[in-house]
């Protein structure tokens, strides 16, 4: 296990790289600059910006030094936030992210994997029914419709909850419940199939047949090998969710590192977006190696080829 | 639901039995989570318990009601990208670093100058020689006095190419300051501006301008202490090291979420009525208009404020809107076919109707037929256009396109906007309906937007503009052809020199009459722009807020405001 992960771990050095160098320079055939502003500066002006963040070097120049600096750890400088260094920026809003999104993932699988599970095994009942009709809802209703509605209902009608803001814990209540409708709803459906499908299996019947209970069969038999597609995707939900949501922080005002997706590609923040994408690709890779980790508990014959 | 040993599931309208969980299945739970079954159970009854607690406690009313006391909380939307008053260029900083920060001069409501550190000034060699003498008792918020060297090192700091600020070039009409920034000269001695002693700040300009003394009053020329930025670098801003001298100081600034300030005890004028504000970054609109209902943000304006909402609390007591100094306008490329003729721009001017956008975008704005808004000097009722289809037709047709017949393809372009797709939507419906020319819109993100209108601006753009300082030179001078901002590669040296010597006139009347010449020159006679609207600051203050002043320029100043208790 551990010759795995110390495999998985180095071949995540080429592939950050591949990720680096494509990152880098989609970014920059993207048109616009970052100090492209409302009010169009004179060019003296212009040239002092450039020199300053090295952007007057040629295009290959700029990439070696970037990979020089990165190679020390350093994620460059913020073009948008002056003297903030990408790291700064990062360090401050991925615990908040990390916070927001774990709390998230546990509602989705708390949520998530029993109303799958429970709406296998009454398959074709009203509970069936009423458990895919809101794991359909919770994945078509798009986060900002679900995060709105519920502002409404409990921040602003009933005021037993934050509207916004992170001051507290109950502030988090409604974002993660937010966060975690449409991942909660995905892995019901996931492991409704998985279950129905392990229920057919003969060692079911078998163990039926020797006159387990229902639910000892569903926990005992059916659910642990059910999981293995859950636990797939498991890996890359873990990652989406710990590096925050533009939605959610947008609507709650939470400043974790979501935004930064989108907002440093619309300022043109050269080095932030190439901080996120590879922290987002680090992560990825960190917790599909955990996942295949996994697989090797959950079922001792998956022996992973690493 | 618990009942002896066994756990029912049940239907709570019915009371069917859905699911019974057995002994056996909680041993079979606490397998799956590798916990003996004493464990889990407990484990289980701690979940259902800390659930309970929540739930109750959240019942309680876990928000705050009502006002805080000294307490000002308001929604600055967004983080500023710098609290370094050098190298800000967005009203975000900008609305900080004004309650933390005095200049030579200081804004009034009126948006008039006041004294700031300079109790006064002499204005000598015919408008070219400012001399500000410093009041001896501006201190900075760590006791310091604040005095002429630390203007001198400002300003010299401000034009230093290594320092890269935006905004270096509001000071170029000092002499050998464009020299220095643009790496021309490289002593900074050689600028026109010295500490003649702790309490007198020289400044010697290239030039007579009338506005110079409205940039004694912009962020970007506010003092800075050269020890605080020796001995702190790039980290002087953090607010466990940035030093300032207005009415707050920087206690708090949890970056992408708050920014707290307190009163300033050393300030000149006495430390202010206000304890603390709280500045918070929501950026959605209507968050931020819950959180205010909610009455946990005491001031809210545009940034907070929904459409929607706008017009709903209109007739609040609490509603207050004021004009601002920023213009949206249509910019035609007069160098691309069919705009380099001018009888052409005139008929698209005169076939806009401007009171209809500010039913379209619902937000009070004001219907613009002038380049200079009305509060501004040089604004006059002559320099109007007019709306006028007829009229429009008529020279249409004269340039050649009589009902529009060959009229050549045309694009609009404008940026990833409600508002701006909102605008540009009714002239392509009025421009068809008045002068049968059918338009082709273009959106772009922001940057690719910016990017095209800076390399090669489409036949028509749509554009807004920000006043600087309130002098109508900030408007005038867009259109010059040496400016970067002037898109429309209009060229025109009646102009150009019109509005050079207006900005050098020390006489206030021939020097407003001068930019209504202008302004006639854009609206009436050249039309390289068609002014659209201009936009308007609608505020909402909670009722426990008194002396908020508002003004044109939407800087916000809370130096005055204090909270009162409401009764």
């Amino acid at each position: 296990m551990l010759a795995l992960i110390l495999k998985r771990l180095l071949t995540a050095i080429p592939v950050l790289l591949v990720v680096a160098t494509l990152t880098f320079f989609l970014m920059r055939m993207v048109p616009g600059g970052p100090f492209d502003a409302d009010k169009n500066l004179p060019p003296a002006i212009v040239a002092n910006l450039n020199a300053k963040y090295q952007l007057d070097k040629p295009l290959a120049q700029q990439y070696v030094i970037y990979l020089s600096r990165l190679a020390k750890g350093d994620l460059g400088i913020s073009y948008k936030y002056v003297n903030r260094t990408v790291i700064d920026i990062l360090s401050e809003a991925m615990p908040v992210s990390l916070q927001l999104g774990f709390t998230a993932l546990l509602l989705a699988v708390i949520i998530g994997v029993p109303l799958g599970t429970l709406a296998a095994v009454k398959r074709g009942t009203w509970l069936d029914v009423t458990a895919m009709f809101l794991s359909t809802a919770g994945i078509s209703v798009p986060g900002f419709v679900i995060g709105a509605f519920l502002i409404f209902i409990f921040g602003i009608w009933l005021k037993v909850l934050p509207v916004a803001l992170w001051e507290s814990p109950w502030h988090m209540i409604l974002p993660a419940f937010t966060l975690a409708f449409s991942p909660a709803a995905y892995l019901a459906r996931l492991t409704r199939a998985s279950v129905l499908e392990i229920l057919e299996k003969d060692w079911v019947r078998t163990a039926r047949s020797k006159g387990l209970s229902h639910w000892s069969t569903v926990i005992k038999h059916t659910l642990r090998n059910a999981l293995v597609p859950v636990v797939t995707v498991l890996g890359p939900l873990t990652a989406i969710l710990i590096t925050g949501s533009f939605v959610v922080e947008y609507l709650y005002a939470i400043p974790g590192m979501g935004r930064f997706f989108v907002t440093a590609v619309t300022n043109r923040d050269y080095d932030l977006i190439m901080g996120t994408t590879l922290i987002f690709a680090a992560l990825l890779i960190v917790t599909n190696a955990i996942v295949d980790v996994a697989y090797q508990i959950l079922d001792p014959r998956m022996k992973v080829e690493g | 639901m618990f009942t002896g040993d066994y756990v029912h599931f049940q239907n709570p309208q019915t009371g069917q039995a859905l699911a019974e969980v057995n002994p056996n299945s909680v041993r079979n739970f606490s397998i799956f989570f590798g916990m003996s079954q004493s464990s889990f159970l407990k484990a289980a009854a701690t979940v259902v318990f800390s659930a309970a607690i929540l739930i109750s406690a959240t019942a309680c009313g876990g928000t705050a009601a009502g006002y805080e006391p000294d307490t000002f909380r308001i929604n600055l939307q967004a983080e500023p990208p710098s609290l370094d008053w050098q190298t800000s260029t967005d009203s975000t900083s900008f609305d900080v670093v004004s309650n933390l920060m005095t200049g030579l001069t200081q804004y009034n409501n009126d948006m008039k100058c006041e004294p700031g550190c300079a109790e006064k000034w002499e204005i000598l060699d015919g408008g070219k020689h400012f001399v500000f003498h410093l009041r001896k008792n501006a201190r900075w918020n760590d006791g310091k006095a604040v005095t002429a060297h630390d203007f001198e090192y400002a300003w010299k700091r401000l034009l230093d190419p290594a320092t890269a600020a935006s905004y270096a070039f509001f000071l170029y009409d000092i002499e050998n300051a464009y020299e220095y920034n643009s790496g021309k000269i490289k002593d900074a001695d050689l600028v026109g501006v010295k500490a003649l002693d702790d309490w007198t700040f020289s400044v010697k300009l290239k030039r007579p301008a009338a506005y110079f003394l409205y940039l004694t009053a912009f962020c970007p020329t506010c003092p800075l202490r050269k020890d605080i930025i020796d001995k702190f670098g790039d980290r002087w801003t953090e607010p466990q090291n940035i030093v300032t001298n207005g009415p707050f100081m920087i206690t708090l600034w949890k970056h992408e979420y708050k920014i707290e300030l307190s009163a300033n005890p050393h300030f000149f004028e006495g430390p202010p009525r206000l304890k603390k504000i709280k500045m918070f970054m929501i950026p959605e609109q209507a968050t931020a208009f819950g959180l205010f209902e909610n009455n946990q943000l005491d001031y809210i304006d545009n940034r907070s404020f929904p459409t929607a909402d706008v017009e709903r609390f209109r007739s609040s007591p609490l509603y207050r809107s004021l004009p601002l100094l920023r213009c949206s306008y249509i910019g035609f490329n007069v160098k691309k076919k069919p705009f380099d003729d001018k009888r052409v721009r005139k008929a698209f001017s005169m076939a806009l109707d401007r009171t209809l956008f500010p039913k379209i975008l619902r937000r009070g704005e004001s219907p613009a037929n002038t380049w200079i808004p009305p509060a501004l000097a040089g604004y006059s009722e002559d320099s109007k256009s007019e709306f006028n289809p007829e009229a429009a037709r008529k020279l249409l047709a004269e340039a050649g396109y009589p009902e529009g017949k060959g009229f050549p393809l045309t694009k609009v372009l404008y940026p990833q906007r409600e508002d701006a797709k909102l605008v540009v939507e009714s002239v392509q419906e009025q421009i068809k309906k008045n002068l049968n020319v059918k338009l082709q819109l273009e959106v772009n993100e922001w940057k690719v937007y910016l990017d095209i209108l800076h390399r090669d601006p489409p036949q028509m753009f749509r554009q807004t503009w920000g006043a600087d300082y309130p002098d109508p030179e900030t408007f005038m001078n867009v259109f010059t052809s040496r400016n970067g901002n002037n898109y429309t590669r209009w060229s025109n040296a009646e102009f150009d020199d019109l509005i050079d010597k207006a900005s050098a006139e020390q006489d206030q009347k021939k020097r407003a009459a001068m930019y209504a010449r202008g302004d006639k020159m854009l609206c009436q006679q050249e039309v390289p722009i068609i002014p659209i609207y201009w936009a308007t600051q609608n505020t909402m203050v909670k009722p426990w807020v008194k002396e908020i002043g508002f003004n044109a320029m939407d800087l916000q100043f809370f130096r005055k405001v204090y909270i009162e208790k409401p009764n």
